[in-house]
């Protein structure tokens, strides 16, 4: 692999040998403005919802429902908690089930995914490319139906209101799986775990202390996209759990919508930025690493 | 070669967590899955079924000849198609803008945190949104067309299944580049610097070092981001299901809406809906297996081949001694 | 050391999520009432006479739990203790798993479980009815305590499985009436009086006739009759004399493919503002701020306390529309939503559960005293914030005052009263949820001009074949 990472090497070496126009200063500029003025569009794109939601949760109902976007924060937000907390709804309840299920699950998934990978990656094994077709193929099977399967498995051997049928699957992550051998094939030096073999390490612990480190812009990465599904995840709690005290956050968002004959908008849209603030906070704090980008290069040098 | 082998059990023991995990929560419900295809099993709370011997087919038949189901399939890979590009290209430019060790984009952390926001909220929200902003007769994109003048009245765009189609595109696209891009962005950082150093110690100008460095360094993350984004792609179901069930005039229903629309709306043929599902699987597996081999990394392909000819070359020396 | 501290902390973090791994499912098992045993869907846990077991209800809000909750807070000596499960409709995840609680049985199976007026079909007549149990099997004397409480036909009627039992009833009547707005009717024809305004659309004469008159009067002052077709569709829907499915078969009934030009008729004439139900527009309308004034919306009782007087843009007589509504007889009786309350099977199993469940069942449904559900219901004194609505039985509305200022003072249980013996139960099918929407759809791409109407009727011919177990011709 990093004989490949030498081979781009001399190519980029090969076409070096012209020079660079001097005029790049001001076409410089010219493609900063350019980008400036994309990235500052996409970003009001990026939060429009984000403050429509948040002001939404101000308004009353009424005013939601005569006009559904509004730009102008009201004054109910009082009144929407006093709606949501007295609708069964609980926010500390439901954010700490949440928090419970997602982490465990991500911390599942991420570890086990790059083990997996990992041992694709390192290791020479007769199975190995097998294992890869079998962990795309379960990649590739349609969700909808094999729920259907799955939610007659758990009902049938009576294991409802237990996380760990949340949490347990979440360690066949095919997907995290193949991102994680996509990353680390250019990116592991080998030379690293080989070295470390003939320092006496075992195998565990070459993975653990040295691989996982490297491998932390993948896995802050894939961190963020496992956390935010999972804690969005509505559907399988909703039909797996039915007592009110293990319910989680968008469970209890889809209750106050489920009122038939009176719908509370300003309460739901409560529900919802409570909801997504927790996520926005765990991906800020995760973001720092694909940011700053621990790159492998450091480890290496 | 005997080193290699002693390390060998470790691909195994890695790997077996893994596996295990699928055999206890996905085994059973896959096999279901492909049994009931093959049977008369319908209606809710209904768990007795047969296999049909006469006309094993039946089911495959019925789906593969169903206007509803072409016509979603077709919905399925132009939306697919029609959302995809647009990411992508956007996706790869902010990749080459942000990871331009040359032309330092101030605030980039900050534009790579909210670029990925839309995909922190939940579908449903985005859908409910989207259907405020085109409501009819009273909306914000109508109020806006009106003032502008470019609608003379009060349209009612979502009757329209070509507009409906390029919302969801839209909807898409937002919701994914984010997501695409720090992928890739994720992928350049695992490039070691010095590559990059050397690059620009050489000479190499901005393209040159994005298309000849960056590029094929992130190209089995690039094969990652089209793979999956294929199968996602083949498999949307959320924003179509939730912005218009489909509609209008089947106009949005894409192939995953269809299955569900057959397992849990109204009749619960999910005999029909595990056909179909087997139907979209060995499609999606068909286009992935085409899109491994064209971007299959030819050096690396070169590099197996010798090595297993050297290990039989190597076997056949040890068996004739 | 930098290295260290983020060991540690995703140390930490993977022990602090491993103990609350380890904790919860420990504690969930300690509060679950027995560890199920995978083969024991007929065994059924029984409890010391008395001593109390678990009653577990079922339910989409927390309408039917809260009402229950009260039950019990009025019956101190209740032995059972109340497990609700509340979950919503989004996405068919109630139904979902109320279909997978039932059918596995045990401990954890529903008791008491409460069904919309759009699926209650399905469990009471389709495809899970299996499930329910006969009131009667509960120790309810059906025929009489109906007559008692004056129950409406339709009530019952769709209460009633395949058998001719009787396995659900509402608490609520949601039999529909045209609402509309007084100082609309004032301009008009110079009165606000019901009587009047009922001779003007022709109410109670069956037909439309009458309707489409009084629909070109008010055009010629400005105003439209309704806000959207969805505003008719309900009382279309109701009164035709056969449902979507005959014998197996796909049925236009003549007065629904009629909704067709309906529709049209409205939207050519410009006699709506072209609403849809539930957007801004049609709440607008409530406001009398759409695009022109229009008279009212047909719709029960409900509609009036949940949906008109909150968006009549005040809170008192003077203000927004407020005041400004009163109630008369559409031209067709039809009844629009409502909830009924059914018993599982594996209720009736244990003698003491059963005669438990049905002291619930009978309070919220049939009871037509002081202390009975539907009185406080009725004179919206269920919670600190309730309003009056109408109720099941029709004894109850009788010695209950319907009056309310957001009508002028009118007695709106003069008009929903014969209004609920309009209404329609037999024409119901389980598949109305989704066969109506795709007949909508069409309707509104034909008004709408998008396609013509042979077209319209044949996509959605297509759409019932492809998707429903309906034969199509």
């Amino acid at each position: 692999m990093a004989m490949k990472n030498d081979d781009s090497f001399n190519r980029a070496k090969g076409i070096s040998l012209k020079v660079e126009d001097r005029d790049a200063n001001k076409s410089d500029v010219a493609l900063k403005v350019v980008i400036y003025i994309i990235c500052i569009f996409l970003t009001l794109l990026s939060i429009l919802p984000f403050w429509i939601m948040f002001v939404n949760a101000t308004r009353s109902t009424t005013q939601i429902q005569g006009t559904a976007v509004s730009l102008i924060p009201s004054t109910y937000l009082m009144n929407n908690f006093k709606i949501l907390t007295s609708k069964s709804f609980n926010p500390f309840r439901g954010f700490l089930n949440s928090l419970i299920i997602s982490s465990c699950s991500t911390v599942l998934a991420v570890y086990f995914s790059s083990l997996t990978a990992y041992a694709q990656v390192v290791y020479e094994w007769k199975l190995r490319n097998a294992f890869f077709s079998f962990i795309m193929a379960v990649m590739m099977i349609p969700t909808q139906i094999s729920m259907i399967g799955f939610f007659q498995m758990v009902y049938k051997m009576g294991l409802t209101n237990n996380y760990l049928l949340l949490i347990l699957p979440s360690i066949q992550a095919p997907q995290m799986v193949f991102f994680m051998r996509q990353y680390l094939q250019p990116a592991l030096p080998l030379e690293i775990v080989q070295s470390a073999r003939i320092d006496g390490a075992k195998e565990f612990f070459i993975f653990n202390r040295i691989v996982l480190p490297i491998m932390k812009p993948a896995i802050a990465t894939q961190a963020i996209f496992s956390f935010v599904g999972s804690w969005n995840n509505l559907f399988t709690p909703m039909i797996l759990l039915s007592k009110t005290d293990l319910y989680t956050m968008p469970i209890m968002v889809s209750l106050l919508r489920g009122d038939i004959y009176r719908t509370e908008f300003g309460s739901i849209y409560l529900g919802l930025t409570l909801t997504v603030l927790p996520l926005i906070i765990v991906y800020i704090f995760l973001s720092k690493y694909i940011i700053a980008g621990v790159a492998l290069g450091s480890v290496k040098g | 070669m005997k080193r290699k082998s002693s390390y060998a059990k470790y691909g195994y023991i890695f790997s077996i967590p893994f596996f295990i995990a699928w055999l206890v929560f996905m085994l059973y419900p896959i096999c279901y899955t492909l049994l009931i295809g093959f049977t008369d099993l319908k209606g809710v709370g209904n768990t007795n079924f047969n296999i049909l011997w006469d006309d094993l087919f039946k089911n495959y038949k019925f789906v593969l000849s169903t206007p509803s189901f072409k016509t979603a399939l077709v919905n399925t890979v132009i939306i697919w198609l029609c959302n995809f590009v647009p990411q992508i290209i956007l996706a790869l430019l902010l990749t080459a803008w942000f990871t331009d060790k040359r032309c330092t984009i101030k605030g980039q952390g900050f534009f790579k945190v909210i670029f990925y926001m839309p995909n922190i909220i939940t579908a449903a929200t985005v859908a409910i949104l989207f259907n405020q902003f085109f409501a009819y007769p009273k909306g914000v994109v109508n109020d806006i067309m009106v003032g502008l003048g470019i609608f003379k009245d009060n349209v009612n765009m979502l009757n329209n299944g070509t507009v409906a189609r390029g919302i969801i595109v839209f909807i898409q696209t937002w919701m994914w580049y984010g997501y695409t891009s720090i992928v890739m962005i994720s992928g350049v950082l695992g490039i070691s610097p010095e590559l990059f150093e050397a690059a620009e110690v050489d000479g190499a100008n901005r393209w040159q070092t994005f298309f000849r460095i960056t590029i094929p360094c992130i190209k089995t993350v690039l094969l990652f981001t089209l793979v999956t984004s294929m199968i996602g792609g083949l498999q949307m179901f959320d924003i179509p299901k939730l912005f218009l069930d489909g509609g209008p005039d089947n106009a949005t229903i894409t192939t995953s809406v269809f299955i569900y629309n057959q397992a849990f709306a109204g009749s619960y043929f999910y005999n029909r809906a595990s056909a179909a599902s087997v139907i979209m699987f060995i499609i999606i597996s068909i286009l992935s297996i085409i899109m491994f081999y064209m971007l299959r990394d030819k050096d690396e392909v070169a590099l197996r081949k010798l090595i297993r000819q050297q290990e039989k070359a190597y076997k056949r020396k040890q068996k004739g001694l | 050391m930098k290295k260290f501290l983020a060991c540690a902390v995703s140390v930490a973090m993977v022990a602090s999520t491993l103990v609350a791994c380890n904790n919860t499912p420990a504690s969930s098992s300690e509060t679950a009432v027995d560890p199920v045993d995978p083969a024991s869907s007929e065994e059924v846990v029984t409890p010391a006479a008395g001593e109390g077991g678990v009653i577990n209800v079922y339910a989409f809000t927390d309408e039917v739990p809260n009402m229950i909750a009260k039950y019990v807070a009025d019956h101190p000596d209740f032995p059972y203790e109340i497990n609700s499960t509340i979950t919503a409709t989004d996405g068919g995840g109630y139904q979902e798993k109320l279909d997978l609680a039932l059918t596995a049985g045990g401990a954890d199976a529903p008791d008491i479980y409460a069904a919309e007026a759009a699926f209650v079909l399905k469990y009471a007549q389709g495809d899970m009815a299996q499930y329910a149990a006969p009131y009667e099997d509960l120790g309810i004397d059906v025929a009489g305590e109906t007559a008692a409480a004056a129950i409406a036909d339709y009530t019952i009627d769709i209460g009633t499985n395949p058998d001719g039992k009787l396995v659900g009833l509402g608490y609520q009547a949601t039999g529909g009436a045209f609402i509309y707005r007084r100082s609309v009717a004032q301009a008009t024809w110079g009165t606000d009086d019901p009587a009047t305004v009922k001779e003007k659309i022709g109410g109670g004469s069956g037909s439309w006739d009458q309707f489409w008159k009084a629909a070109d009067e008010l055009k010629a002052k400005g105003y439209g009759i309704v806000s959207g077709d969805g505003d008719m569709w309900h009382a279309i829907e109701n009164s035709s004399d056969s449902g979507w499915i005959v014998d197996g078969k796909l049925n236009i009934d003549p007065k629904r493919e009629a909704f067709l030009d309906v529709s049209k008729k409205l939207m050519d004439n410009g006699y709506h503002n072209d609403t849809t139900d539930w957007g801004e527009a049609w709440f607008a309308d409530m406001k009398g701020e759409g695009a022109k004034e229009v008279l009212g919306f047909f719709g029960p009782a409900w509609l009036i306390n949940y949906t008109i007087a909150p968006n009549c843009g005040g809170a008192a007589v003077g203000e927004g529309t407020y005041g400004d509504w009163a109630v008369t007889e559409s031209p067709i009786g039809f009844f629009w939503g409502g909830t009924w309350v059914l018993a599982s099977k594996n209720a009736t199993a244990d003698p003491a559960k059963a005669a438990a469940v049905k002291d619930i069942i009978e309070w919220i449904t049939l009871d037509c005293t002081e202390t009975g559900l539907q009185y406080a219901w009725a004179n919206g004194t269920m919670s600190d914030a309730g309003t009056k609505d109408c109720v099941a039985s029709g004894t109850v509305m009788e010695i209950s005052n319907g009056e309310i200022d957001f009508l002028g003072g009118q007695n709106m249980f003069d008009v929903f009263v014969p209004a609920n013996a309009n209404a329609k139960g037999d024409n119901l099918t389980q598949y109305d949820e989704t066969i109506n929407g795709y007949w909508r759809e069409q309707v509104r791409l034909f008004a709408a001009g998008e396609k013509d109407r042979d077209a319209a009727i044949a996509d959605f011919k297509q759409q019932v074949a492809d998707n429903l177990d309906v034969i199509v011709e």
